[in-house]
Formats: C-alpha cells, structure tokens, sequence
C-alpha cells in the first residue's frame, strides 16, 4: 500500500467518524461512536494494524498521520461530549423541577404568649442594669401577701386588692410583692431582683381578669433615692417604648411604699399629642412605685437605715395592651390561635 | 368620693376655680387625690331651655308622634315633633334646642322626622342623665319662666369631682377635710362651719345615761338629747345639696346626720331617744349569737368580738357600723338622742366586713375620723337639725373620753429629706409646707425639727411620712433622674424560669404557641374530665384526690385550682376549633396545685396539645400523637437525657384513648404521658379530629440539669451497617425488639434506623414485619466480618428469645 492510498483510507475513517459523531443525539450515543472508531477494535485502531505491512521507511509518516487523525477526533469529541452533557442535566433539572409555591407545613412555627413576650421584654431590659429574676409561690400566706408588705388585719389598704382566700391563712397571691419579702429574707443586700408571674384578685369584667400578670422590681442598698427609682423607670421606659419618651411620678399611697408614687410616661401612640388610648391627656399610667416602706424591712430583718430601696411594679396586660395595641383583655386567656399567631 | 365645688367654696375661696375645675382638679391629682372624672352640669346643659307648648297636633304621617309647637324664648316659636304621649298644650317643657349634646354624645340637630321639619326634643329625665325612670317627657312647674336655661333653673350650676381618696387620707373624705387640703396646697384661710352653743338648761345626762364599757375599741363617745324635734321632708337646699352629690333625702333629721358625715368626715347617728329601753345607753362588746337586726331590716348573729351600741335591753346599733330597725328616727320621732363617737378604726371595719355591711359610716371609721372634734362635730348637726325640725338641744351633754388621744412628735432632718428624694430639700419650704398642714413644727439646732401632725392624720406617723408630704407638697416633678451606680454582686436569675424560656423556645420552634390559662378551674369539670386521678399519679404526675378549693370563688366555674394543664389546654381546642381554627398546637408551661397538711405545693408543669385533621398535600404528616411524641423527644435530647423509654401499659388517664397512651420512662422513673384524648370525651365536645396530647413533670425532668458536658472522642474506625428484616407478632412492640438489639450490640451500636413495617398479603395474618439498619462502630478497633457476624447472630438468638422475632425468609 503506497503512502497515499493510506492516506486516503485514513482520511475517509476521519470523515466517517466526524459523521457519526456529529450525528450522536446523546452521549450514550456519542461514546459509543467513540468506541466504534477509536476503541480497541475501533476503525483507526484497525487502521493502525496497517503499519506492520508497510516499508520500514514509510512507518514513521503513516504513525504520525495516524495519530493526527486520533487527536484531532478526541478533540472533537470531547467538545461534543460537552454540549450534549450540559444540555442532558438542562433537560433533567426540568424534569425535575419542584412547585415551591406549594404549602409544604401545616404548622408554621409557633408564638409566645404576648404575657410572656412582655414579660420577657422588660425582664431583658432590667437584666442589663443587674436585676436578677424571681418567682414565688402564687398560694401565699396572708403574712408574706400582707402582714409583711404593711397591710395588717382589718386595714382598709386591704380594700385596695380584692383577695381570694384558700382558707383561714392563706391567699391567691394579690400582687407580686411578697416576692420582694421572700427575696430580702434569702438574700443578703446590696441586691437587685426582678419579680413576676400571675396574681389574682376577685374581680372581672371588661378590663378586668381574676387572673393576671405583674411585674416588679425591688432594688435594695445603702444611700437609695427617689431620683435613683425615678431614673431608673425612666431608662426603662425609654428601653421599651421608645427613645424621647417622658416619666412623670404622682403622689399615691400603697403601704409598702413611702414615698409613693404613681408613673405615667408620655403616651407611646400619639407621644403625647392626645389620643383615645391616654383619653386626650398625653399620658399613660403604667404602675406604681414608691421608696421601700422601712416597716417591711422591719418585718423582713433587715437592718434600716443601714440599707434603704426601691421598688416599682406594672401590670403586664396592660403594658402588653399599650405596646400591642390588644383592645379586648379577654383575649389573653382564650389562647385562640388567630390571636396567639400575631405575636 | 364625690365632691361639690359649691360646698367647697363654703370653707374655702375657689371661685377662681369654678371656671377652670380641670386647674384644680390638676393640682388635686398632683397632690396625690387623683380626680377621676369632672362633672359640669352647667356645660352639660348648654342651649337646653324652659318651652312652653302652645299648640299639640297629631303628626300628619304618624299616630304615635306629636307635632307641638313651642316657645322657646319670648317671642319665639320653634316646631318640634315628640314621641312622648304624657304632654298637653299649655305644659311648661324642657327643650334640648340644636346644639345640645345630651348624655351618650347625643347631639340635637334640627331635623325631618316622617317627611316633618322638627326644631329640637322635649326631654326626659332618662335623656337628661338625672335619672331612670322614662315616664314619659318632664312637665315643669307651670310657673317656670320660658326660655331660660334648664341648668340654671334647677341648680344645677355646680361643677362636681368624682375624687378617688387613697386609704391613707381619711382626713379627706368630707367637704371641710378637702377644703383643708385646698387651703394648704393653694395657700388660702379656710374657714369652719357655725356650731351650736347655746343649750337649754335640761340635762341630757338626765334624759339617757351613757355606760362605755369598751374603752380600748370606743376610745370617745359623746351625746346630747334633743327635745320635741319635728320631722318631716328636708327643706330644698339641704335635699338638692344631698342630691347633688348622688346622696338620698330620707328626712330632716337623718338628711343632717348625713349632710354633716359629709361636711366633716364624722358619722353619726341619731336615735329614737323614746325607743331606747331603760332610758340608757350601753356601749359594749357583743356576746356571741347575740342577735341584731339592722335598719336595712338585715338580722346579724355575733360573732362576740364586735362593740355594740345598747339601750337597757338590746342592741340598737352596730357601732360605727348601722343603726338598729328597733331605734332609728321616724316619722313619730319627737325626742332624739345624738350620737358622736371614735370607734376604733380595724374593729370597726372587721364588723363591717366579716356581716358583709357597707356604708359611709363604716367606711371613715375604719380609715380613722378625728378623735379631738367629736363633740364640737356633734354640735355642727345639732344646731342644723334645730334649723330644719325645730326643737331643743339640751345642755350637760356626754362626753366619754378617758385617755385622750395624743399624737407623738416627729423628729427629722432636712438632710433625710435631701437623701432620701435626691435633691437639696429646703428647711424654710419644710416649715412652711408643715404648718400649712396644721402640723406643730419645732426648729432645732443642726436642720433637727421636731414635728407634731394634727390628730386628723393618722397617716403622718414617721419621718418618711414627711418626706412625702414634703415631695407630695412641692410637687414630684422635682425629683431628678439619675440611674443607680450597681454594687450588688450580679445574681443568678431563677433556675425554673430561665429554662421555661428554653423550653418555650424549642416547643415554638416545632410549631406550639404558647398558651396562658387561669391556676383556677371549675372543680366539677375538671374532677369529671381527670376521672380516677390515680391513674395520672402512675404516670409520674402527682395528683391530688380532689382540687384545692377557694374559700371566695368568682363562680363555680373557677371555684379550685387546677391538678392538669391537659384539662386547660383541651378546653381551649375546644375554643379554637368552635372558632373554626380547625387544625393548631399549643403548649403551656405552668403550675399546678396540691393541699398538703402543712400548706400549699405548686409544681411545675410542661403540656403540649395538637389537633386538627391534615388534608390533601399534609396528609402524609405523621399522626398528632407522634408529632408531640417527636416534640417530647426533643425536649429531652436538649437536655442531654438519653435513657427514656415509652411504657404503653397501666390503666390510661380517663381522658386518654385506651390504645394510644403511654407513660414516659426517664432515668427509670415515670415522669409524665403522651396521649390522644378519649373518642367519647371528643364526641361529647363535638370534635371530629384526633386530638394528642402530653404533659410532664418539669421539677423532675431538670432535677440535675444543666448536666456538665463532656466531650467524648470520635471514632476512627469505619461504620459497618446491616440491614434486619425480621417478622413478629403485629402486637410486639417495635420498641421491645430495638431494646433487645441495643442490648446486644451495647458499646459497639452507633445507631438503630427502622426503615419499613410492613403488615400484609404476602405475611400470615397477624404478623408484621419490621425492617432495621443497624450501624455498628467501634472505638477500639476495625470491626471486621467474624465480629461483625458474631453480632448479627447474637442479635438474631436475642430478637427471638426476648419477643419471638425471626428473619424473614
């Protein structure tokens, strides 16, 4: 066989295989051209058997002619390979494309209880200045619900909290306070405690339930003033409704306290313009407060004047009715799911 | 308390107010006597006139109106159609022209009733706000001058304060008291009201003699007699002034004794002096089941601690509290024996209170009247009833008072003042405020003062009492703001707490919101839905044989507090799913409450409910039941507990499905239950989903936690999983078999998957096949297929001996 007679074969193996490559519709059938030409018994490899029969000068040219064509084709196929690969998972990604729109969960993540919430939110907020939580028993001893915090048998301060007895001696806990007589009892001064969780009185009616929340903090250490407590429901106030918002203390009268003191704060909603929530006036009440009454301190055995305190305590519905904008009380303790999912 | 204004400015000079009541009211609530609500009549009752009906026809569209018209000024006619049936013409009316904003926001426009042009309404009292009846529209005398305003005609130009008095401040509930407190905050004289002195020489001592047996509860009595009274109605001043501070007219004499509790803060009582046996008065302490019977026509038995008022014979009063039927003044009265004293203030509240009788008398004696103006007081009403029923005060009055009152002194510092509010207190502004409060002030050396408070306030005790009067006085907007320096060392907050917060967070983030339910519940409802409460006791939650109950319940709908959370929870699926919320989870963490012998127990609890039925693409959820049973399992993983297991046996909670109730087993100990709730319980509440529940013992579960961490190191060595196919009774329980394999593999078990259960054809019936992978890994050392086949055996030999498992073929 002459030089170009091997050359026309090797040209006519080259063209062919070009064929059947371009013709492949996928990869299965692009390799398997692959094979047919360049595998072991493939068409060049056939082709290259040749060589043995030719003159021993013309081996070297027909071996490079050979493995031009052999280069040439993998490169070919290999950019073949590519384009049909690529359009391959093209077409497997659409096939499997999934419907995100479609509603995977029933049961979306739940809520906290916006008593909760509230409490948790003031209770962070007094946690940076030191207040540490506490909690009580909600059966109390009359003596820790009222002897203690000043309010003795047959006096009329007891007409400020209707009470329900368990029996003779002991009560639903009518506010958090006695939490404040359990904690100077435990703990020694300096200290800063935050008290919470629900208190009870016989009354219920439209903003009224016979069972709520409260939230108070007692701060007790030596040297302790009114414009400490005052500062103090001032940052709070600040902290959770609102930068520029303003505190004002009325004079009022709880038993445990004196001085004592009413808080109002600037309205949150209108901040102070007058609006339906602060009935015109600007302003909000949102608990009391006072100077810790040295009569409790008396009952609690701790030595006054040495250590003196403050005290100031909300009511958390209410706080949770400013902040949120709850305008029916009775929704908190319905626990439907429609009013729980806001919060 | 309600206030008039009118009767303020007897004592004191506040006509400046008069036209500005919100200044005063401001600087009451400043003061610390916070005014509720401001009452103006006068304002109320702008462009509401005297009419006079001239002409009444039938309304031409309509049988029941009137079509009237009417005078409203001289001169001036106005058409008005009225509704009213009880009117004639030539009747003097009260005419609400436009303009008017009547009680309720009701504005008055000129309008067209039935196609009819109508100038105003004719008014009834109802309509008005003066009272209840709607006997149809007022008819005013005929003598009433026409057009002129309603209010003015009527008297009713004052402005009066609904005033919320703090217990504290007795010596603020009557007119004289508050006006004293004006007269000090605006710096002005206030004036006292004219008593009696002048008296006849008859002796009252001669006509009722007076025994005080008590004198620790009945520190003061006094009495005078007065003779030949005539009683009748009230003249019109002293009704309307009754009236127009919400108060009944009764008669002249009685009207006094009220009028004058009112001015001046002393109750007192006027007795039938011809009714009182023996000519006597006792005062004295009741003996027990001694029996009285009220002027309400109320009988009371005593409990034997309370001070009665008696004649020779029997009880006539309630001291402090309410006067007798059998001695009250009437009609027939002609004598009367008057009645001022100082009860002592807890005894007489714990009268009032424990025979549940209320009334202003009662009210002041128990927040303290002023000990030193008993008689001077008594007089005041002696010298008005001798003004409106005539009559003779007689002279040589009773006065008991054997150790009289005394105040003891205040000793302060101004330096107090100034640490305690936060700013420099001012000595000369203390004096000032001092006096201004009747207070004796003494200067010392140093800024010492020694202060006496009049007898009148009972709260002014210590020298904090006057640091608040100081602040109180100067006005609280002076105390400055300043954030404490901290110096406590930083404390832990509460354990149980912090980790509810834990807890809530996870259950939130597997779906529950967090539910608030009342401690109390209705002891029945909660007694038939808890069943036998021993069968919840064997579950690990301690159950109480019957709720704890309260002495005052609102109702019996929450008479006791609760022994389960679950019984709240189901309730408010109850609430959710008649709200149509058909599919939801909640969880609550709370107490609940035990009555031991020594007091209460409360203990804390974890609940977790879902219901709903899952449609169309959610179908393929696991059931209600698992979901909280997954939610519980990872309440325990976060807590690092990982021997638990899930007993199904014991009887079931009454509210529970027999067949879907276990018991949760943690460290060996029962600590709480999974469960759906009881087909008949949820058909008798109409649900038709399935509903699951679960509640733990949270003091149990974190008993020792948090559990120190300790790491443990990784094994090198590859895993080498093998796949079980074994068959079984379909009743065994998966978890007896997964117990067995965990046995057998122990320290070489990295994890146990169950990946199919099958129950079908191609199995006898009865049978069920259960398909594990189980991954073995040592840490030691390679496993390799000798170690690995031995384990597989034994596995096998265990399976079938502990719950009758084989392979399946």
């Amino acid at each position: 066989m002459s030089n170009s007679q091997s050359q026309a074969k090797l040209d006519s193996i080259k063209e062919s295989a070009l064929k059947t490559f371009q013709a492949a519709q996928n990869s299965t059938e692009l390799y398997n051209a692959k094979v047919q030409f360049l595998g072991k018994s493939g068409a060049l490899t056939e082709a290259m058997k040749m060589m043995v029969t030719l003159p021993k000068e013309e081996k070297p040219l027909f071996g490079k002619l050979v493995n031009d064509v052999k280069a040439e084709l993998e490169t070919f196929y290999a950019e073949a390979e590519v384009g049909l690969k690529s359009k391959e998972i093209q077409a497997k990604m659409e096939n499997e494309k999934l419907d995100l729109t479609l509603p995977v969960e029933n049961h979306p993540v739940g809520s906290e209880h916006p008593i909760h919430k509230v409490t948790n939110e003031i209770f962070a907020i007094m946690a940076r200045l030191g207040y540490a939580l506490r909690t009580g028993p909600l059966i109390e001893k009359d003596y820790y619900n009222f002897e203690a915090l000043n309010i003795p048998k047959n006096h009329p301060a007891r007409d400020m909290q209707d009470t329900f007895f368990m029996d003779e001696t002991h009560v639903l806990r009518t506010h958090t306070s006695p939490i404040q007589i359990h904690s100077l009892e435990n703990e020694k001064p300096p200290l800063r405690i935050i008290g919470t969780g629900p208190v009870f009185r016989c009354d219920s009616d439209i903003s009224h339930l016979p069972n709520f929340h409260q939230i108070e903090g007692m701060c007790v250490d030596e040297n302790v003033s009114m414009s400490d407590l005052k500062g103090t429901i001032s940052y709070f106030v600040k902290e959770y409704f609102g930068p520029g918002l303003k505190t004002r203390f009325r004079p009022s009268f709880f038993p445990f306290t004196e001085p004592s003191a009413e808080v109002d704060c600037s309205c949150p909603i209108c901040k102070g313009k007058g609006c339906s929530l602060c009935k015109q006036s600007g302003w909000i009440e949102i608990g009391g407060c006072g100077l810790i009454n040295p009569k409790v301190f008396e009952f609690a055995k701790v030595e006054y004047p040495k250590w003196q305190g403050f005290a100031f305590g909300f009511g958390v519905e209410r706080m949770a009715i400013i902040k949120y904008g709850v305008d029916d009380i009775r929704l908190f303790p319905q626990n439907d799911v429609r009013f729980l999912k806001q919060f | 308390m309600k206030i008039s204004l009118q009767w303020i400015n007897e004592f004191v000079d506040i006509k400046s107010y008069m036209t500005d009541p919100q200044g005063l009211a401001d600087l009451l609530t400043k003061a610390g006597l916070e005014v509720e609500e401001i009452q103006n009549k006068a304002k109320d009752f702008q462009h509401v006139v005297i009419g006079h009906i001239t002409v009444k026809d039938k309304h031409p569209n309509a049988d029941k109106l009137s079509l009237c018209q009417v005078e409203i000024a001289p001169g001036q006619t106005a058409q008005i159609v009225c509704g009213a049936q009880n009117h004639k013409a030539g009747d003097k009316v009260i005419v609400a022209l436009p303009g008017a904003v009547l009680p309720g926001n009701f504005v008055i426009k000129k309008s067209k009733i039935r196609d009819i042009e109508s100038g105003g309404m004719l008014c009834s009292f109802k309509e008005l706000g003066l009272g209840e009846g709607h006997d149809g529209i007022v008819i005013l005398d005929p003598a009433a001058p026409v057009g002129k305003n309603y209010a003015e005609y009527a008297g009713h130009n004052d402005v009066t304060f609904e005033l919320k008095v703090t217990p504290n401040r007795a010596d603020c509930l009557s007119h004289y008291g508050l006006a004293r407190e004006i007269g000090c905050l605006i710096n002005k004289p206030v004036r006292k009201p004219e008593v009696q002195t002048n008296f006849s020489k008859d002796s009252t001592k001669g006509k009722i003699s007076l025994k005080v047996d008590n004198t620790d509860l009945c520190p003061r009595y006094c009495g005078r007699y007065v003779a030949n009274v005539k009683v009748g109605p009230s003249p019109d001043w002293l009704r309307q002034k009754l009236e127009s501070i919400g108060q009944n007219s009764i008669n002249n004499v009685v009207d006094v004794t009220n009028y004058v509790m009112l001015e001046m803060g002393q109750p007192l009582h006027a007795f039938d002096a011809d009714l009182l046996a023996g000519k006597q008065i006792v005062v004295r302490t009741a003996k027990a089941s001694e029996k009285f019977r009220t002027l309400k026509d109320l009988e009371i038995v005593m409990k034997g601690d309370e001070l009665l008022i008696c004649d020779a014979e029997k009880p006539v009063a309630l001291a402090g509290v309410i006067g007798g039927l059998n001695s009250g003044v009437s009609e027939k009265t002609k004598n009367i024996f008057l009645e001022s004293a100082y009860f002592q203030p807890m005894s007489t509240r714990k009268s009032s209170r424990q025979h549940g009788v209320d009334t202003d008398s009662a009210y002041r004696f128990s927040r303290g009247v002023d000990p030193s103006s008993t008689k001077e007081i008594m007089d005041r009403a002696v010298l008005l009833i001798q003004k409106v029923a005539g009559g003779e005060a007689l002279g040589d009055h009773h006065d008991v008072y054997p150790l009289p009152v005394v105040k003891s002194a205040i000793q302060i510092g101004i330096q107090t003042i100034t640490d305690r509010l936060g700013y420099t207190a001012d000595a000369k502004l203390f004096t000032q405020y001092m006096q201004g409060l009747q207070c004796e002030v003494q200067v010392q050396t140093g800024g010492q003062f020694k202060v006496t408070p009049p007898l009148f306030r009972f709260d002014l005790s210590t020298d904090m009492d006057l640091v608040e009067e100081y602040a109180r006085l100067h006005g609280y907007e002076h105390i400055q703001e300043k954030i404490p320096v901290f110096r406590s060392e930083p404390a832990v907050h509460d354990f149980y707490y912090t980790e509810s917060q834990k807890i809530s967070a996870l259950f939130r983030g597997l779906g529950y919101s967090q539910a608030f339910n009342y401690a109390f519940i209705s002891q029945k409802e909660e007694a038939t839905f808890i069943g036998e409460p021993d069968a919840i006791a064997k579950t690990g939650l301690p159950t109480e044989a019957t709720a704890a109950t309260l002495l005052n319940p609102l109702s019996e709908e929450l008479n006791a507090m609760r022994r389960t959370l679950t019984f709240g929870l189901a309730q408010n699926v109850l609430t959710n799913v008649h709200a149509g919320n058909s599919v939801g989870k909640l969880f609550e963490t709370g107490h609940i409450f035990s009555k031991k012998s020594d007091g209460y127990t409360q203990s804390l609890r974890a609940s977790l409910i879902s219901w709903g039925d899952e449609i169309g693409v959610y179908k393929n959820q696991a059931p209600h039941l698992y979901q909280v049973k997954a939610a519980v399992e990872k309440l325990l993983q976060q807590y690092q507990i990982t021997s638990y297991s899930w007993l199904q046996a014991g009887k079931a909670p009454a509210f529970l499905h027999t067949g879907q109730f276990a018991t949760l087993v943690v460290e060996g100990k029962n600590v709480g239950f999974i469960g759906s709730l009881h087909p008949a319980w949820l058909s008798q509440k109409k649900i038709r989903c399935d509903v699951a529940v679960s509640e733990v013992d949270l003091q149990q579960l974190l008993q020792g936690q948090p559990r120190p961490k300790k790491f443990k190191s990784l094994s090198m060595f590859q895993p080498v999983a093998r796949d079980f196919a074994f068959v079984m009774d379909a009743k065994t329980a998966v978890g007896d078999l997964i117990k067995e394999v965990k046995k057998v593999a122990a320290a070489n078990l990295k994890q146990i998957q169950v990946f199919d259960i099958y129950e079908g054809d191609k199995l006898p019936a009865g049978k069920k096949s259960v398909a594990l992978k189980v991954e073995f890994q040592s840490f030691e050392t390679q496993l390799g297929e000798a170690e690995i086949q031995n384990l597989t055996q034994k596995i096998i030999d265990h399976a079938q001996k502990a719950t009758g498992a084989s392979l399946r073929q």
